[in-house]
């Protein structure tokens, strides 16, 4: 019954939430677990389609805690397992996310974000990534992509399993409803066949052997007695975050050595900024641009680095500073006067960036 | 059959139904047809059938529509307030489309499950115009090969004829249409079924000429669809 996924590499042209489970695919993972909620559910609905023809498994949950926690169970018994969610499912999902992060589990989580708070549109924001970075009762020990087109949404999921099976903390990657409804072509390829190594999963408990004899205990906790205990595992997790963040924090630039302002977005608003600084440099005024593609770890150098040769630098947003907050932190100590374009739960044109710039520099 | 005044052959009234894939190009399509009915005159309505998604697909296009000589039967924005996105709901008028004078064009919902919708159109059974069209784009992945296709129809229960809407958005050229056409042609004879047309945008409809490859003739649509949502 299993066939090879991919045969040849090809343009195709998809839905973002088809993409994600052709790319889901593509990676080898094992189950999704899945709880339905616009604007994910095509995600669910084409990985059903697909699952049975590649031998793969699907499990529909109660809601999306338990989706979460399946989630954990599946990588437990070393399954590469994903699931997906938005707004007020990726609000129920931090809790097993959170412990996916104190038992080190290379969960695979897929965010298309709608409006908030609370049930607010199906539609479309960037608001979920305060709680995407940063979420739950913990330190954010989580790697979070943000895609801005259809072709980053195959790279990327496929991309999110091999860094959560690589480093061992839980991976998003970052969409939204835009990006899940809109349809575009891209290029379905095969990981391997382009030469990059899919990390096998491995299971944590019901390994072969004896404990305490030829291996190791299984002993996996998220419930410490004493505070030194944790003070410790926490220490340790957060040097280890450390050291992964330079390997996995990806960005992009241009622009912006001459640059009097730089503008900063992330996902599918960066496709208006880049738009945006194409159109004013071919009208002679100097902008520049910087995309942070992970959101946590953020590129903190390059950050720090734009932030200090600037002027001027425009964040701009579906989400009332949820990206400027983390920048904010990232650039502390920088000079560069902090302008903001903040939109919560809108989309935002080419033309909208335009004439906020050509409203700054005169 | 009769003529009109610049000469057009009139057939009698057309009643089409498209249907098939998520995203496959089943709005777009209707809504040019309907657009190329009303322009040679004809008396023609589009029914949004999608009882999936009511609130989104036409929504932004229907005064636009309207303004081209299409009545539509669709649900206006204030009419669902409050629904949410979990309204699922046939605007009554839908039902009794097929009672309308003149063309009827109808939009279905996506999939098996769209399809099976046509159960609540009145008459649909017994309508002597009626057909169920199945919009195929090749670049879709789960109806890429003919053995998907068949197997894809086969799920939907009533089709009259293929469709061919292969494309790649704004990377389509005619070959990327006439291997749609080739492949879509192979699929329609083993189901036994006729291949209405292929469909294409403009410049690449007026590239590839009147008849694609396999003989079918082609239509030129105009993208409306991006002004939409979902």
């Amino acid at each position: 019954m299993t066939e090879k996924i991919i045969e040849q590499e090809k343009r195709a042209f998809l839905t973002g939430n088809e993409v994600v489970a052709w790319a889901a695919l593509a990676a080898k993972a094992d189950i999704m677990y899945g709880y339905p909620i616009t604007p994910q559910n095509e995600i669910m609905h084409y990985w059903t389609r697909l699952a049975p023809r590649y031998d793969k498994r699907f499990l529909q949950t109660e809601d999306e805690l338990s989706a979460g926690f399946t989630t954990v169970g599946g990588v437990l018994a070393g399954r590469k397992a994903f699931t997906a969610t938005a707004g007020p499912g990726n609000t129920l999902m931090q809790e097993p996310v959170s412990m996916a992060e104190m038992l080190r589990l290379p969960i695979v989580v897929v965010i298309q974000q709608r409006g908030g708070p609370s049930t607010a549109t199906v539609i479309y924001s960037q608001q979920e990534v305060t709680m995407t970075t940063l979420g739950g009762n913990g330190e954010g020990m989580r790697v979070v992509y943000s895609t801005s087109s259809h072709q980053e949404l195959f790279d990327y999921t496929i991309k999110a399993f091999n860094t959560a099976w690589k480093y061992r903390f839980p991976t998003f990657v970052l969409g939204d409803g835009y990006q899940a409804k809109m349809r575009e072509p891209l290029t379905l390829y095969d990981p391997e066949s382009r030469g990059i190594e899919l990390i096998k999963p491995e299971p944590y408990v019901g390994k072969p052997g004896t404990p305490g004899v030829d291996r190791a205990p299984s002993q996996f906790r998220n419930t410490y007695s004493m505070e030194e205990e944790l003070l410790e595992i926490v220490n340790q997790y957060m040097q280890d975050y450390g050291e992964m963040a330079p390997q996995v924090a990806e960005y992009q630039v241009a622009n912006v050595e001459d640059a009097d302002l730089v503008i900063i977005g992330h996902g599918v608003v960066f496709r208006a900024v880049r738009a945006a600084v194409d159109n004013l440099r071919a009208r002679g005024l100097k902008v520049g641009y910087f995309r942070p593609v992970t959101l946590r770890p953020l590129a903190v150098p390059q950050i720090k680095e734009v932030f200090s040769n600037s002027k001027k630098v425009l964040v701009v947003e579906s989400a009332y500073g949820q990206l400027a907050r983390l920048l904010k932190e990232a650039a502390y100590g920088t000079t560069a006067e902090f302008l903001t374009m903040f939109r919560p739960g809108v989309g935002i044109t080419a033309e909208e960036v335009e004439a906020e710039v050509e409203k700054i520099l005169g | 059959m009769f003529f009109n005044q610049v000469g057009i052959i009139m057939s009698k009234r057309i009643v089409e139904a498209y249907i098939g894939e998520y995203a496959g190009g089943k709005s777009e399509n209707a809504l040019n047809r309907a657009l190329e009915l009303a322009g040679l005159g004809r008396k023609v309505t589009l029914v949004d059938f999608d009882i999936v998604e009511p609130v989104y697909t036409l929504r932004p296009i229907q005064n636009e529509l309207t303004a081209r000589g299409v009545t539509v039967i669709a649900w206006k924005t204030r009419d669902t307030l409050g629904l949410g996105e979990a309204g699922t709901t046939l605007k009554p008028g839908a039902r009794w489309a097929l009672k309308h004078q003149g063309d009827i064009i109808l939009d279905i919902g996506y999939g098996v499950g769209g399809a099976r919708t046509l159960r609540l159109l009145e008459g649909a059974d017994t309508d002597p115009d009626l057909q169920v069209i199945a919009v195929i784009n090749i670049s879709r992945p789960m109806t890429a090969t003919v053995e998907d296709i068949v197997e894809q129809v086969r799920e939907m229960g009533r089709v009259n004829a293929l469709l061919n809407n292969t494309h790649l958005s704004d990377e389509t050229t005619a070959a990327v249409v006439q291997e749609g056409a080739r492949v879509v042609a192979e699929a329609a004879k083993l189901l036994n079924l006729p291949v209405v047309a292929s469909a294409a945008i403009a410049e690449v409809a007026k590239e590839i000429g009147l008849t694609d490859c396999m003989g079918n003739p082609v239509r030129s649509i105009n993208r409306f669809m991006q002004k939409a949502f979902w």
